[in-house]
């Protein structure tokens, strides 16, 4: 599983950084950076709850 | 020890519409401006191990016998309970301000938005009713499409919402796209019976268009407690919990529905954010005897006439603020007013530091 970003969508609100902190973060430039390639098993649950929380719906979790 | 509650199968009639879960939020801004479908707002879905029931409406609540009994006859029990049914738009009917028979525009849902956009495209001159942020929201989406539109109201546009500085900054922007703006005190009254064309200002100025929206705030959708004894006779400002979004034992409230305790008593906080960081806490709250309350962190965003301000902090903000970086008449600007508020306009800024500049001196 992964973590993909709509660029063109994202806000940098960075409620998912509230969410799920060890998985993405917004850097100085106020973009949003994915840390992990593959979501670790035991995360899963924390990305779908970031994904979940972004306003805009800019995050998608899938394969 | 409270007995263990079974969280995933507790009653959690939420969502209404059979549709899935939408960012609302966007219904103001991309459903409107056709930058957005149904599809692209569309939230991750909920978790595998919580069963949802969609289509159907908590009519009433037991909670002596701990059952919530639903519009199709089915009653759900429950251990703990999460009232969450948030709120529907206000209407200028509801407050006394309309003619009888008055049918009011109003934009809370999806249908309301495809509806509202549909409408749009006829480019009909428009009537905002309601200088708040959706009021605006809405007179910006309506100028794109091409509309020619007047916002009427009781206050200043956005200034009880923002503070004099913020509002300044947005009213002007909206002017510049040619947005004209009255208010009056006494208020407005909606004229005449059908889909509304004619408003009175109190003042005694008549504004007439070809379609009229009302933005004037929302109410909570609370009425299915009228018979569960948790409902106070003054209900207008939705639920009033703790500080953990407690309700009475076993039951919480979080949302658009719910009262938050703070300085100036319980009071709604109708925002997404609000919404979240509740929810978290009336989770927790059910399942935890020793949940920690909540301290609310205010995050607050608009976007309209090409403005994108992110607040964190208290809003509305008295006085002038000093100027961070950038320049507010010319382009992206961060603003801060010393421990209370960091605003950013147009300008991309990670939230932590929003949220440092808000605290610091
Ligand atoms: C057009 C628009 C634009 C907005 N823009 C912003 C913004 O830019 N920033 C921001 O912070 N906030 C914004 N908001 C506010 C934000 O959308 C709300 O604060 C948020 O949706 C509240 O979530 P909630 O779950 O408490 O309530 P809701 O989203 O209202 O959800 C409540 C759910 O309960 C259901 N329900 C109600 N009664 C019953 C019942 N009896 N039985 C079963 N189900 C029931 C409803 O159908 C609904 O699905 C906007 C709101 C609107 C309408
Ligand atoms: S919450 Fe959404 S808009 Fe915000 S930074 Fe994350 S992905 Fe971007």
């Amino acid at each position: 599983m992964k973590i993909t970003v709509d660029r063109d969508r994202c806000e940098g609100y960075g409620l998912c950084e509230e969410r799920a902190p060890r998985l993405v973060h917004l850097d100085d430039d106020g973009e949003l950076v994915v840390d992990v390639d593959e979501i670790p098993a035991e995360r899963v649950a924390e990305a779908q709850d970031a994904a979940r929380v972004c306003p805009v719906a800019a995050l998608r979790i899938g394969a | 020890m409270p007995a263990a509650p079974r969280p995933h199968r507790a009653a959690h009639p939420r969502r209404r519409g059979a549709a899935r879960a939408y960012s609302r939020p966007a219904l103001s801004k991309g459903i409107l401006t056709g930058a957005d479908d149904a599809s692209t707002i569309r939230l991750a879905p909920l978790p595998a191990d919580v069963a949802q029931r969609t289509g159907v409406a908590a009519v009433s609540l037991d909670h002596g016998r701990r059952e919530v009994l639903l519009d199709d006859g089915e009653r759900v029990g429950y251990d703990g309970l999460v009232l969450a049914t948030g709120a529907r738009a206000a209407t200028l009917t509801d407050i006394g301000s309309a003619d009888p028979g008055a049918v009011e525009t109003v934009l809370r849902d999806l249908d309301d938005a495809r509806a509202l956009a549909g409408r749009l495209v006829t480019r009909p001159r428009v009537l905002v009713v309601g200088g708040g942020v959706l009021g605006t929201e809405v007179a910006s989406a309506c100028v794109a499409a091409g509309c020619e539109v007047t916002v009427v109201g009781r206050d200043a546009p956005l200034l009880p919402q923002l503070g004099a500085h913020l509002a300044d900054v947005v009213v002007a922007a909206a002017r510049r796209h040619g947005v004209r703006f009255a208010h009056h005190e006494g208020g407005v009254r909606l004229r005449g019976a059908g889909p509304a064309t004619t408003v009175d200002l109190a003042d005694g100025r008549r504004f007439e268009a070809d379609l009229v929206i009302t933005a004037i705030g929302c109410r909570p959708n609370v009425e299915w407690l009228a018979g569960s004894g948790l409902l106070p006779a003054r209900h207008r400002g939705g639920l009033a919990v703790d500080d953990r979004c407690r309700l009475v034992p076993g039951v919480v409230a979080a949302g658009d529905v719910a009262a938050f305790p703070g300085p100036t008593g319980h009071r709604r906080s109708p925002l997404w954010t609000s919404a979240i960081e509740q929810a978290g806490t009336a989770a927790a709250a059910l399942l935890r005897a020793d949940a920690a309350p909540l301290v609310p962190r205010p995050y607050f965003w608009t976007e309209q006439f090409g403005l994108a301000l992110k607040a964190c902090g208290a809003l509305p903000v008295a006085g002038p603020p000093a100027v961070v970086d950038g320049d507010p008449d010319v382009g992206g600007a961060l603003l801060r007013w010393p421990e209370t508020t960091a605003v950013s306009i147009n300008q991309r800024v990670p939230i932590a530091r929003l949220r440092a500049l808000a605290l610091a001196g």
